[in-house]
């Protein structure tokens, strides 16, 4: 243990006044990164529900498909690339998969026959909520 | 007609394979975040300039980018691309960062300057060439992270072995 | 060394603040979604326990709910829905009114509700026709799997010689008469706009500060989100996104009518649910119309029955329709994208769209 502390010190003895400096302003730097990159309109992930409920919420950054048992069918939801798109709904008029890629946090999709809804989140939605 | 080799020649020749080998290590072991990796091979380039010179460290540097990729039979890929943008960023951070009076600058400092310009370099390729839609930039601060951490930690890795080669010389 | 340990708590400093700024992303907003109308509920509260909030939004669901039971015009089979299988009282009224000719006995909210939609729809020049029922469904929209495969040109001129109006209504003693046998009342274009003033009156005599309601678009804030105020996004015509941001201040009301929110496709046209009572056919001249209403009582209502008249208006006539029903802050995107805004309204939002703002096809308008 003292042989730990002892160790811990000479590094802390090893750092001069300049590289306290660098370090420092690196963290600033990185933590305004952290405040202008993470919160910009560019959603992060996508929030489903079914009917009044949260059915999930699911990273952007994957590639995957996932099928959701709504009122009337299957619905199925596709995520690629920070985009998310319904690819197959069991409606009649298909608007859900018309809409195509959703992009920017506070987009949203509905398919209202199957009452499954997609709504892009990120740190900072541009909106509270949509007129349509 | 033969070459003369001196000392000198001998020692970076090895220092270099040393650098391949350390970066060829690196690329064999899968890292727990993509696209995140240490970069010890960084250590041997700082090694090179306290102990050299700058055109040294950067001949290091560049014949690592090199040789690694022709091993891994990556030349002239995408990783080869990432790998070489990264270092000539570094090198030239290197060159600006080498002139910080040593007094007040060890060599934590320079290694921290080099990582930093080593993503940027890597970042701008990806932004530009790789994956050009925006959702990369989502990525720079934890990026940016990696590269203060391993920065640092390279950089005492560094300032330990020249103490040591230090105490070495002096003790002769 | 007394520098370095300066340093340290400058770097501990910037750690605590980076925390902070994490944790003050937590806010006490409470969102729940529901299906109601056929459409999207959407209810934001800000600054109430979420117990208490997500209780509130519970009884302005059952509240809709209800309404809905009450004044849907057509069997509506979305999803499972059990209890749409008794007929509403509007579909009783429509039923006596094409059978018998003989006054029918209502409710008093029905009586309230028709009246007020009657004015509006006098003082819209007959543009808001909540009479047109059989148009509707002849063009397929009183039904979730809407469209046609065949217009129906015959049925379609009939129906607009028949001239069902508002007017030939009457009501008196708690009972409603049609002179007119070709009425078929359809709220459809009125009962969201209801239920947003009845949620917002449900909600200030619960003494909430802060919400934000969305029915199917139509939307009403009470009071801000915080410290800044609510801010709604207006749809795109032709995109899954936003062309406009705009602050909706307390007690204001946003509407829009799209030629995308209810559609069929037929030979390569677009027929959407909004129908010109005069001649019987979907409007095509125009994408969207947008209306902005200052705070007032029957802000929803006007939310939602205001950006009719105006979307079927053609261009030189739009300003006068909005005129008839004093609407001074609108916006209209027509078949080519371009906009027209009138001042008042550019003023108060922001547009996201690059295109959009730049003002490329975007023409000022003083009503």
């Amino acid at each position: 243990m003292s042989n730990l502390l002892h160790r811990s010190k000479a590094i802390y003895q090893q750092l001069r006044i300049g590289d306290w400096l660098i370090i420092t302003f690196s963290l600033a730097i990185i933590f305004l990164l952290f405040q202008t990159l993470w919160t910009t309109e560019r959603a992060t992930k996508v929030q489903v529900r079914l009917s009044d409920k949260i059915y999930g919420t699911y990273s952007l950054n994957q590639n995957r498909d996932i099928s959701i048992q709504g009122v009337i069918g299957t619905s199925v939801i596709s995520i690629a690339q920070g985009k998310v798109r319904f690819s197959k709904s069991p409606c009649h008029n298909q608007y859900c998969v018309h809409q195509g890629w959703l992009v920017r946090a506070g987009q949203a999709a509905i398919c209202l026959p199957n009452q499954v809804s997609l709504e892009l989140i990120g740190e900072n939605k541009p909106y509270d909520s949509l007129n349509y | 007609m033969q070459i003369q080799t001196t000392q000198h020649d001998h020692q970076i020749a090895k220092l270099a394979a040393l650098a391949i080998a350390l970066h060829m290590i690196e690329a064999v072991i899968p890292s727990p975040i993509p696209g995140v990796k240490p970069g010890i091979a960084n250590i041997v380039t700082l090694y090179v300039l306290y102990q050299f010179d700058f055109t040294t460290a950067a001949w290091v540097s560049i014949l690592r980018v090199f040789a690694s990729s022709l091993l891994l039979g990556q030349f002239l890929s995408p990783t080869f691309i990432l790998s070489l943008s990264g270092a000539l960023c570094s090198l030239v951070a290197l060159g600006l960062a080498a002139t910080l009076p040593k007094r007040l600058f060890s060599a934590v400092s320079l290694s921290v300057i080099a990582a930093f310009a080593h993503i940027a370099g890597q970042l701008l390729v990806v932004r530009l060439w790789l994956i050009p839609h925006a959702g990369v930039s989502y990525l720079i601060p934890l990026f940016a992270m990696a590269a203060l951490f391993f920065g640092v930690v390279n950089g005492l890795i560094a300032n330990a072995i020249l103490q040591q080669t230090q105490n070495g010389k002096s003790s002769e | 060394m007394r520098k370095k340990s300066l340093l340290t708590l400058a770097i501990l400093a910037l750690m605590a603040i980076t925390a902070i700024a994490i944790n003050a992303n937590k806010e006490p907003l409470y969102h729940a979604q529901s299906y109601v109308f056929g459409t999207l509920v959407d209810i934001s509260i800000y600054g109430e326990s979420d117990a208490h909030a997500s209780a509130l939004a519970n009884q302005i669901l059952q509240d809709f709910q209800q309404l809905h039971h009450q004044l849907h015009a057509w069997k509506n089979n979305l999803g499972h829905q059990t209890r749409q299988d008794s007929a509403s009282e509007l579909i009783r009224v429509n039923t006596a009114f094409s059978t018998s000719h003989q006054p029918v006995k209502i409710s008093p909210l029905l009586t309230k509700l028709l009246s007020d939609a009657q004015a509006l729809s006098i003082r819209s020049e007959g543009l808001f026709n909540p009479a047109i029922g059989h148009l509707i469904s002849t063009w397929g929209f009183q039904q979730d799997n809407f469209g046609v495969s065949k217009i129906d040109a015959e049925q379609i001129q009939a129906l607009v010689k028949a001239n069902p109006s508002m007017s030939d209504i009457s009501l008196q003693n708690g009972e409603v008469y049609s002179k007119n046998p070709w009425i078929k009342l359809d709220l459809g274009g009125y009962a969201k706009g209801y239920a947003l003033d009845l949620a917002v009156q449900f909600l200030r005599a619960q003494q909430v500060q802060h919400a934000l309601i969305n029915i199917g678009g139509n939307i009403i804030a009470i009071g801000q989100h915080g410290s800044k105020p609510w801010r709604v996004g207006i749809q795109h015509p032709r995109q899954p996104a936003a062309i406009a941001t705009l602050d909706l201040h307390d007690g204001w009301a946003i509407g829009t009518s799209g030629d995308y929110q209810r559609y069929f496709m037929l030979d390569g046209k677009r027929y959407c649910h909004i129908i010109d009572p005069r001649t019987g056919y979907p409007v095509q001249h125009t994408q969207a119309v947008t209306v902005l209403i200052p705070p007032q009582p029957h802000a929803g209502v006007l939310s939602d029955v205001a950006s009719k008249p105006i979307f079927i208006e053609t261009e030189d006539k739009k300003s006068h329709a909005a005129e008839l029903l004093g609407i001074t802050h609108y916006m209209v995107i027509d078949q080519n994208a371009n906009v027209l805004i009138t001042k008042n309204m550019a003023q108060k939002i922001e547009w996201l769209d690059e295109k959009f703002k730049r003002n490329a096809h975007v023409k000022f308008i003083t009503p």
